[in-house]
């Protein structure tokens, strides 16, 4: 009976009754698509480009806006072993006064 | 010779869709519509509503064909049941329930009279007990006995498990077989 019933009912969630679409719905769609206007969905690659395309920047300029970028990455980069030798030679200093301090 | 439109796959289709291209666009359309909007029908049970739905979906694609991204690894199929079910859901939760036409077309026209109002009152009723279930057995019976789609392909539409997909269509089946007690 249990069976019978799972049968049953299995048939009648294959045939389900659907009423048929409008035969033009997909080229109303597609109509509706042209006009349209599509998100434009900037990559960051692109955006660079127009970034560049903008300013129009002559060769020399892009050599020297590189320059300045490296050059501020090359002192970043070693400012804090100069922080770090700094302090060294303060505390070298600091060491010899004492010893001066303790000799007199 | 570049492929002729109907032989490219849908994600070839779609990535010429993300360069702005209308006939990608239209083959794409022409090759799908008729799968989502009877998925829209069966949950919405009303033609326009489904196909109002099914042309939101397709044009929220071309809008922004962004927000389908390939690297994803899912079919765009998969992909595309989501979006439709949740418009769906958007659509209930913002209109009232749809009325279940009392007039359906006759399923068999050699079925006498007699026979032919049964089959109606069944369907009626069948419709709506489905359409009382709750909303994840519902969007779960709705893939899955959707031809073509297989469980795993339902499953991955959902967001869920195999095995918590199976759950969810044994509980459905469950109650529409107590609820439809008298018609089985």
């Amino acid at each position: 009976m249990s069976e019978n019933q799972d049968e049953k009912l299995e048939t009648m969630l294959r045939s389900r009754r659907v009423e048929p679409a409008s035969h033009d719905l997909a080229s109303r769609i597609i109509l509706k698509a042209q006009s349209l206007p599509q998100v434009q969905n900037i990559s960051l690659w692109n955006a660079v480009r127009q970034l560049f395309a903008e300013f129009h920047l002559p060769k020399p300029g892009y050599v020297l806006a590189s320059a300045l970028v490296l050059g501020m990455m090359v002192g970043f980069s070693t400012a804090p072993e100069n922080g770090q030798s700094g302090d060294a030679s303060s505390t070298t200093a600091q060491s010899y006064l004492a010893g001066d301090e303790g000799l007199l | 010779m570049p492929a002729p439109w109907p032989e490219k796959d849908d994600h070839e289709l779609l990535a010429l869709v993300q360069d702005g291209s209308h006939p990608a666009f239209a083959e794409l359309v022409k090759r799908h519509t008729e799968r989502f909007y009877r998925l829209a029908f069966r949950y919405l049970q009303n033609k326009e509503a489904a196909e109002d739905v099914v042309q939101d979906a397709f044009l929220k694609l071309w809008e922004d064909p962004g927000k389908w991204q390939a690297d994803r690894n899912t079919k765009f199929t998969t992909w595309f049941y989501r979006v439709v079910v949740n418009l769906c859901l958007d659509w209930q939760k913002r209109k009232r329930p749809v009325e279940l036409n009392e007039e359906m077309p006759l399923a068999d026209e050699r079925e006498t009279a007699d026979q032919a109002m049964l089959r109606n009152e069944e369907q009626r009723v069948f419709e709506k007990e489905i359409a009382a279930l709750p909303e994840r057995q519902r969007t779960a019976l709705n893939l899955c006995f959707d031809e073509g789609l297989s469980n795993q392909d339902a499953a991955d539409a959902m967001g869920v498990k195999l095995k918590a997909l199976q759950s969810l269509i044994m509980r459905a089946k469950t109650t529409l077989k107590e609820r439809m007690k008298t018609y089985l």
